[in-house]
């Protein structure tokens, strides 16, 4: 039971929290967090126990064939959604059982994926407002009515992107930015552009919908994390609420 | 007939870049955008084609959406990335938009002043028909995502370690 030990097992601890909060923040699903983290310990040679909720992350790491163990509880950061992450780790976990990869080369190799860039601004709100005029499309709306629907998303999500760095409350960002969507498609419905209000208005928020927390809600309950299954179904519902709230609001004020 | 089949084919290109921009919004690698546009046109085009066949939506969207989820996990395989980071983006163009729309003004109406005795029967009838499409629409496009995932959990992890052998990177 000496100190060098001892910090040895804190040192791998330290960095399955890391791992384990990252995935949770970014999208991955309760079942992943647990396989990775486990893989990854296993593969250093260590036995983890964990507690996983989805705002805060427990383990306890124990040495294999050894006694001395050691626990820690990590908040996990609000939940967004980065893919290339949570992709990084899982190569990374495969590349520690079979490069048996150091406690610090793996901190180095988290440290990278955390600095990975992301798209531009300019592509990403370009091409998610390309993604609001297809919507647009397949819900039968004509050429005008796509324009106005990438016009709408465009501002839509420019302002919630605003309003996160501006450390609002994630559900009231997305009240301002359906808001400011459906003002925009609502006004071109009462000025006269498009032939019918459904389309444009319909499809402008849509780029706002809690399409990751459902589906992880879903496998989460499938895979037997009813807990945290039932807490991600309850985000997604208060996040459809914020959107038809800020519809809502733009459709009264336009008269629509 | 072939006019149909036209149409239908342009809205696949349509389910794509609605896919593609959901991709990026979720800050995907690069390397997964191009089989994200595909996999978002095979799934809505499988929807389609059902619906045109005369399969209720709920039904053609689970089957599109356990298309999706079959082929993110072999997407997984050869692209190195979890299957979700394929498959979600790719069921999201599937959600019922027009019909959770429909379903909020009907709520909104009901909940007003404007509904008269007559009107009330059918305004509630509406909304319930379209809140229950919408309901069942997201179940199935969860579900059929879900699936695929979890029954190829053990052999995905097999598969990757046997091609990661073989890969430099």
């Amino acid at each position: 039971m000496n100190g060098e030990h001892i910090k040895k097992i804190k040192e791998v601890e330290e960095m399955l929290l890391d791992v384990g909060t990252l995935l949770m923040s970014n999208g991955a699903s309760t079942g992943r967090v647990r396989t990775t983290v486990n893989r990854i310990a296993e593969a250093l040679g260590y036995e983890v126990e964990l507690l996983i909720t989805s705002r805060s992350l427990m383990l306890t790491v124990t040495e294999e064939n050894g006694s001395d163990y050691t626990s820690s509880v990590r908040r996990t950061p609000p939940h967004g959604v980065n893919f290339k992450l949570v992709s990084g780790i899982s190569r990374m976990s495969w590349r520690i059982i079979e490069d048996k990869l150091s406690v610090e080369q793996i901190n180095q190799d988290l440290s990278r994926l955390r600095s990975l860039p992301h798209y531009p601004r300019l592509v990403v709100l370009s091409l998610v407002a390309l993604a609001g005029a297809s919507f647009c499309r397949l819900f039968g709306g004509d050429a005008v009515e796509m324009i106005v629907a990438f016009v709408a998303t465009f501002v839509g999500l420019f302002i919630r992107q605003e309003a996160i760095k501006k450390r609002f409350n994630p559900y009231l960002a997305i009240v301002f930015a359906s808001f400011a969507a459906s003002m925009i498609s609502g006004l071109s419905v009462r000025l006269g552009t498009g032939n019918t209000s459904e389309h444009a208005l319909a499809t402008s928020v849509l780029f706002l919908i809690p399409g990751v927390p459902f589906i992880n809600s879903l496998t989460d309950l499938l895979d037997g994390n009813t807990l945290n299954g039932i807490v991600r179904g309850v985000n997604g519902f208060i996040i459809a609420f914020s959107i038809a709230f800020g519809l809502m609001l733009a459709m009264k004020i336009c008269g629509i | 007939m072939s006019l149909e089949f036209i149409s239908i084919f342009e809205k696949g290109i349509w389910f794509g870049f609605a896919a593609l921009g959901f991709g990026v919004l979720f800050n995907v690698p690069q390397r997964a955008l191009l089989i994200i546009w595909l996999m978002g046109a095979a799934g809505g085009l499988t929807k389609l084609l059902l619906m045109l066949f005369s399969i209720d939506i709920v039904l053609a969207t689970f089957a599109g959406a356990t298309l999706v989820g079959i082929l993110s996990v072999s997407a997984a395989h050869n692209k190195h990335a979890p299957p979700l980071v394929f498959s979600i983006p790719a069921v999201i163009p599937m959600v019922p938009g027009a019909f959770a729309y429909r379903m909020m003004l009907g709520l909104i109406k009901l909940s007003g002043t404007a509904v008269t005795n007559e009107t009330y029967s059918q305004t509630l009838g509406e909304t319930a028909s379209n809140g229950l499409k919408t309901l069942f629409i997201l179940i199935s496009l969860a579900v059929g995502v879900a699936i695929p995932m979890l029954i190829s959990r053990k052999e995905t992890i097999k598969r990757i370690r046997h091609i990661s052998d073989s890969d430099a990177e």
